[in-house]
C-alpha cells in the first residue's frame, strides 16, 4: 500500500513537464505572469489564474494580460500616425506614385568598402532568397513567387540609386513594400550593394 | 568462249561503274542541296538564338512559350497580334493601354492590373525575339517534365527504405540466432540426459550422484523468485527509478523545455527557414535592434503569400487576416518568467550569438519547440564559459586592458558583469 502511495506520488510530480500544449507547473506563477501589459503575450481570457487572485477588486484572473481599449484588445499599440523614429534620418515622404522624382535623390552615404561589407549583410537578411546571391532573380523563393527580375537585366540595369530606394520602401510590380522590415539608413547601405550587382 | 565471258565481264563491270557512279552523284547533289538549305538555316538560326538569348534574359522572369507565368503564355502570339502592336507593348506597355487599345485593357485586367515592364528593344532585337518565339511555337508541346522529377522522388525514396530495410533484415537474423541457440541448448540439455541413461544401461553401472542430481534436477521458479537476493534487488532498483524519476520530475517544475504548442496556423520553420532558406531576420525584424526578436505582423507573410500557395487552406487564413486586418494571435512560446529580463539585441547584435544556439534546430521544425532549458543556471553556465569578442570595439578596449592587469585567462561574460543579479533582476 504505502509502495503504490509513493508510486502514485512519483507519477505525479513527472507529469509537471512541460509537453505539446501544457506550458508545464510554474514555481511561483504570480512572479512569471507580468502585471504591466506584456507587448509580445496577451492573455484575453479573464478565468485564467483565478485561484490565485491577489486582486479580487479587479474583476480578472491574476494571469489576464490585455487591453481592453485597444483594437482586438491588444497590449501592442501602433506609433500615433505621423510619429517620427528616432534616427539619423527624416522620413521618408515620397509617395508610391511619385517614382520619377525618388530616382533623382543620391544616396545620403558614401562609396566605401564598409558600406558595402553592410549592405550585403542586409541583402542577406532581406533579399536574397528572392533576387538570388548574384541579383538574378534565381533566389529559392525567387523561383516559386516568379517574375523577380535580374538586377543586370536591360530593363532595370540602369536604375539610380534613389530608384532602386523608392522601389524597396514602396515595393514595385511583383514585389511588395519592404519599407516596415529595413530602416531607411540599411535600405541606402542595401542600394550601394545592389548596385554593385546591377553592373555585372 | 573467252572472249565472250570477258565482254560480260567488261560489260558487267561497266553497268556497275555507272550505276555507282549514279548514286554517287545522285547523292553529291543530294548533299549540295542539304548544305544549301542549311546556309539558310544558319542565318535564321542566328538570329533565333540572338532571340533565345534576350528572352531568357529579359522575358522568362514572366513569360514562358506554353505556360502562363505572371504575363500570358507567348505560343503563337504572333498569330494573335500584329507585329506593330507587339512592337508597341514591349516598348510601352501603359501607352498601349492609356491609349485604350481594347484588347491591351482587357488583357491588363486578366492579369490582375500588373503592369509589364517597358523594354528599350531596337527592331532588330524585338524582330529576333519574335523569330525565337516562333520557332518554339513551331515545336510540339512537351509533357515529359513531370514524370521525372517524380522519378527523383521515388529514387530517394528507395534509397531510405532500403537502409530501413538492412536494419530490420540484420535484427531480424539476430533474432532467429538467439532462438536457433536457445534451442540447441535445450536440446543439447536434453540429449546429456539421454546418453548419461543410455551409457548407464549399456555398462551397467549405477549412477553415479552428480548424474543423478543433474537428470533429476528441475528448476523451482517459485523458490527461486521468493529469494531474499531477488526481492532485495527488485526493491533496490525499484526505489532507485522511483527517486530518480522524483527528483527529475521536481527538475521540470518551472521549465516550459519542449513546450510545443499549437498554432493557430500551421506554419512550418522547416519550410521557411530550411527549404528555402529565408533569413531569420527576414520575419523576426527586431532581433537586432531591440528586446524582442518580434513576431512577424501579416504584411511580411503577405510579400511572398499575396501570390505563392495562396489556395491552400492554411494561407487562406492569412488573406482573411490581411483583409479583415485582424492581427493573427499566435501562441508565445517561449515565455521567460516575468522577474527576469533578457535582450535579443544584446545578444545577436553584439554577442554575434547564432540564432540556434538558444532555439535549437529551427530549421528542422515543423512544429516550434522551446529547445534550451532557458534555466538561470544555462544562462550563468553561458556567461562563464564565452569570451567576449572585443576586436574592433572600441567600448572593450580598457576593459580588455584592465582585465589583461590581473588575469592570463580571455575576457569571458562573467568578467564584465555577466554573473551580477541586477543584470536580469530588477
Amino acid at each position: 500500500m504505502k509502495n503504490i502511495k509513493i508510486f502514485l506520488i512519483g507519477l505525479f510530480i513527472s507529469a509537471c513537464a512541460a509537453k505539446d500544449d501544457y506550458p508545464g507547473v510554474e514555481y511561483a506563477p504570480n512572479m512569471y505572469h507580468s502585471v504591466p501589459y506584456e507587448p509580445l503575450s496577451q492573455v484575453k481570457d479573464k478565468e485564467i489564474g483565478s485561484w490565485l487572485d491577489s486582486n479580487p477588486d479587479d474583476n480578472h484572473g491574476e494571469f489576464y494580460n490585455s487591453n481592453p481599449y485597444n483594437n482586438n484588445e491588444m497590449t501592442m499599440r501602433e506609433p500615433v500616425p505621423g510619429t517620427v523614429r528616432r534616427s539619423n534620418y527624416l522620413p521618408y515622404r515620397i509617395p508610391k506614385d511619385s517614382i520619377d522624382l525618388a530616382s533623382e535623390l543620391k544616396s545620403p552615404l558614401e562609396d566605401s568598402e564598409e558600406v558595402l561589407i553592410e549592405g550585403k549583410v542586409i541583402y542577406t537578411r532581406y533579399c536574397i532568397h528572392c533576387h538570388g546571391d548574384k541579383g538574378m532573380g534565381d533566389g529559392l523563393v525567387g523561383v516559386v513567387y516568379k517574375g523577380v527580375t535580374a538586377y543586370n537585366s536591360r530593363a532595370v540595369k540602369d536604375k539610380t540609386e534613389g530608384d532602386i530606394f523608392h522601389t524597396i520602401t514602396h515595393g514595385k510590380g511583383r514585389m511588395w513594400a519592404h519599407g516596415s522590415q529595413i530602416s531607411i539608413e540599411d535600405r541606402w547601405k542595401v542600394v550601394k550593394y545592389v548596385q554593385t550587382l546591377q553592373k555585372q | 568462249m573467252i572472249k565472250n565471258s570477258s565482254f560480260r565481264i567488261a560489260s558487267k563491270m561497266k553497268f556497275t561503274s555507272v550505276f555507282f557512279l549514279s548514286i554517287f552523284l545522285s547523292f553529291s547533289s543530294l548533299n549540295s542541296s542539304f548544305l544549301f538549305a542549311q546556309d539558310t538555316e544558319s542565318v535564321d538560326n542566328s538570329i533565333v538564338q540572338n532571340g533565345e538569348s534576350i528572352f531568357k534574359g529579359n522575358c522568362t522572369v514572366c513569360h514562358a512559350i506554353n505556360d502562363v507565368v505572371i504575363g500570358p503564355a507567348l505560343r503563337d502570339v504572333h498569330e494573335r497580334r500584329s507585329e506593330e502592336w507587339l512592337y508597341a507593348f514591349i516598348r510601352n506597355s501603359q501607352k498601349v493601354i492609356q491609349s485604350g487599345d481594347e484588347y491591351a485593357v482587357n488583357l491588363y485586367k486578366e492579369y490582375n492590373n500588373t503592369l509589364m515592364t517597358s523594354f528599350d528593344f531596337n527592331d532588330g532585337e524585338l524582330n529576333s525575339i519574335l523569330e525565337y518565339i516562333k520557332s518554339e511555337s513551331a515545336k510540339p508541346i512537351e509533357v515529359a517534365v513531370a514524370a521525372e522529377s517524380n522519378d527523383q522522388g521515388i529514387s530517394s525514396d528507395l534509397q531510405s527504405s532500403v537502409s530501413n530495410t538492412t536494419v530490420n533484415i540484420l535484427t531480424f537474423l539476430l533474432i532467429t540466432l538467439l532462438i536457433i541457440t536457445l534451442v540447441v541448448l535445450i536440446q543439447f540439455n536434453k540429449l546429456s540426459k539421454k546418453y548419461i541413461l543410455l551409457e548407464d544401461t549399456i555398462s551397467g553401472k549405477k549412477l553415479s550422484e552428480s548424474d543423478k542430481e543433474f537428470i533429476e534436477y528441475r528448476f523451482d521458479y517459485k523458490r527461486f523468485l521468493k529469494s531474499d537476493f531477488i526481492l532485495g534487488a527488485t526493491t533496490f532498483v525499484f526505489t532507485i527509478i522511483l527517486v530518480r524519476s522524483c527528483i527529475d520530475g521536481l527538475y521540470t517544475v518551472g521549465i516550459q523545455q519542449n513546450y510545443q504548442p499549437a498554432q493557430p496556423i500551421a506554419f512550418s520553420h522547416k519550410i521557411h527557414a530550411g527549404q528555402y532558406e529565408i533569413d531569420c531576420n527576414y520575419c523576426h525584424t527586431g532581433v537586432n535592434i531591440s528586446k524582442s526578436a518580434n513576431i512577424p505582423s501579416v504584411n511580411i507573410c503577405m510579400n511572398c503569400h499575396n501570390a505563392i500557395e495562396t489556395d491552400k487552406p492554411e494561407i487562406q487564413k492569412i488573406l482573411t487576416a490581411y483583409e479583415e486586418n485582424k492581427p493573427i494571435e499566435w501562441v508565445r512560446v517561449h515565455n521567460l518568467p516575468d522577474l527576469s529580463y533578457f535582450n535579443h539585441a544584446q545578444h545577436v547584435k553584439v554577442g554575434g550569438i547564432e540564432c540556434e544556439t538558444c532555439h535549437g534546430p529551427i530549421k528542422e521544425m515543423d512544429v516550434v519547440y522551446q529547445y534550451s532549458e532557458l534555466t538561470m543556471g544555462w544562462c550563468i553556465n553561458c556567461h562563464r564559459e564565452t569570451n567576449v569578442d572585443a576586436k574592433g570595439n572600441e567600448y572593450y578596449d580598457k576593459l580588455v586592458a584592465l582585465h589583461g592587469k590581473n588575469s592570463k585567462n580571455p575576457l569571458k561574460v562573467q568578467d564584465i558583469g555577466g554573473l551580477e543579479c541586477s543584470k536580469c533582476h530588477y
